[in-house]
């Protein structure tokens, strides 16, 4: 890896980070999906710290170049990432019908009160 | 004694053939509550049950057929009913088929009755393609839970108070009948079929129409494999 790419990745890790704590501060991101997120940064921190990791790591996979280990491992990251978020979306998503299930039948009894009181009051 | 049995009528956008249902339901078997659940409809559906005030609960965004279902099972563990009947909402089921459905149950022999369109092949049998489609899926309904069901997709059956308990906690989402079958077997529920015969529906489309059927088969397929390898076999 060459000194001018590992600045440019550097720079671009900082900004990732930059960004994963201002929405954190905003609360724009609740820290229990995150952690995915800074730990795939983190990743990345020491790939680039370290580009010997990164050669080793080609080297045993046989893969042809430094970058294209790079690509591999942050699809590895990609991947895992959005197979996470298809388990929130699903587990939401059983929440929002258990809540609909649940309001719905609450509903029903409102309506049946309401109507034994309306029933009560005329007699 | 009378054991309390609860008809859920799964409806969404079924105004035009809800009335005679209930009609015909109420005529029929008039010793059984019902209750329908108006998956957040689009036409008239809910207007209709408020103005002939039959009991009903609506959700206040659509989520499903299995969703609809669950709600009320919970519905019958709440209001502690020891039987409860899947009955559509569509016209396609005779009411007058509901005690031959229960009687497996009041005997105390089985915990699940599915009505069958296949037993005696009368009335409505649906096309050849759906058929064949109906007779994969219950050889692999077979072959992941040793039930042996010939119309697995029928949304006519019944469940006793175990059941209604088990799915009240959990039911099959999106195409459910198959799937529910499964479940209930691995957890060692006695599932056994009795004949009825259905109509075709009287008005608006079936939810699957020819585009959606193989993503329907796929989807089940999937589903009752799945249900298979994630369980484990109970008795």
């Amino acid at each position: 890896m060459t000194i001018r790419l590992r600045i440019i990745l550097c720079f671009a890790i900082l900004i990732y980070f930059f960004f994963l704590f201002l929405f954190l501060k905003r609360k724009m991101l609740s820290l229990k999906y995150t952690l995915l997120w800074i730990f795939a940064g983190l990743s990345g921190s020491i790939l680039v710290l370290f580009p010997e990791l990164l050669d080793f790591i080609v080297k045993i996979t046989e893969i042809h170049s430094t970058m294209n280990g790079l690509f591999v491992i942050l699809d590895f990251f990609l991947i895992l990432l959005l197979l996470s978020l298809t388990a929130i979306v699903s587990k939401q998503t059983d929440r929002i019908k258990s809540l609909v299930q649940d309001s719905a039948l609450m509903e029903k009894r409102i309506r049946e009160l309401e109507y034994n009181l309306e029933q009560k009051g005329k007699s | 004694m009378e054991r309390k049995v609860l008809i859920i009528i799964p409806a969404y956008n079924e105004a035009k053939n809800i009335e005679g249902v209930i009609r015909n339901l109420t005529e029929k078997t008039p010793q059984y509550d019902y209750i329908i659940i108006n998956d957040c409809s689009k036409d008239e559906t809910e207007e209709i049950c408020k103005i002939n005030q039959y009991p009903y609960i609506t959700f206040s965004t659509n989520i499903g057929i299995g969703g609809g279902l669950q709600a009320g099972y919970k519905y019958a563990l709440e209001h502690n009913y020891e039987i409860a009947v899947q009955h559509d909402g569509d016209g396609q089921h005779d009411p007058q088929y509901i005690s031959d459905v229960i009687e497996p149950i009041l005997k105390g022999q089985y915990d699940i009755v599915i009505g069958s369109r296949f037993l005696k092949k009368q009335g409505f049998q649906s096309s050849m393609f759906r058929r064949w489609g109906i007779r994969f899926l219950s050889k692999l309904v077979y072959i992941c839970s040793g039930a042996e069901i010939l119309d697995v997709t029928s949304g006519f059956r019944a469940v006793n108070k175990n059941y209604i308990a088990y799915y009240a906690k959990e039911y099959p989402q999106d195409y459910p009948e198959p799937e529910a079958i499964v479940s209930a077997k691995l957890n060692g529920a006695k599932i056994c079929e009795v004949p009825v015969i259905m109509r075709e529906r009287k008005q608006g489309k079936s939810s699957i129409n020819r585009f959606r059927s193989i993503y329907y088969m796929i989807k089940v397929s999937c589903a009752i494999i799945i249900c298979r390898l994630t369980r484990r076999r109970k008795s």
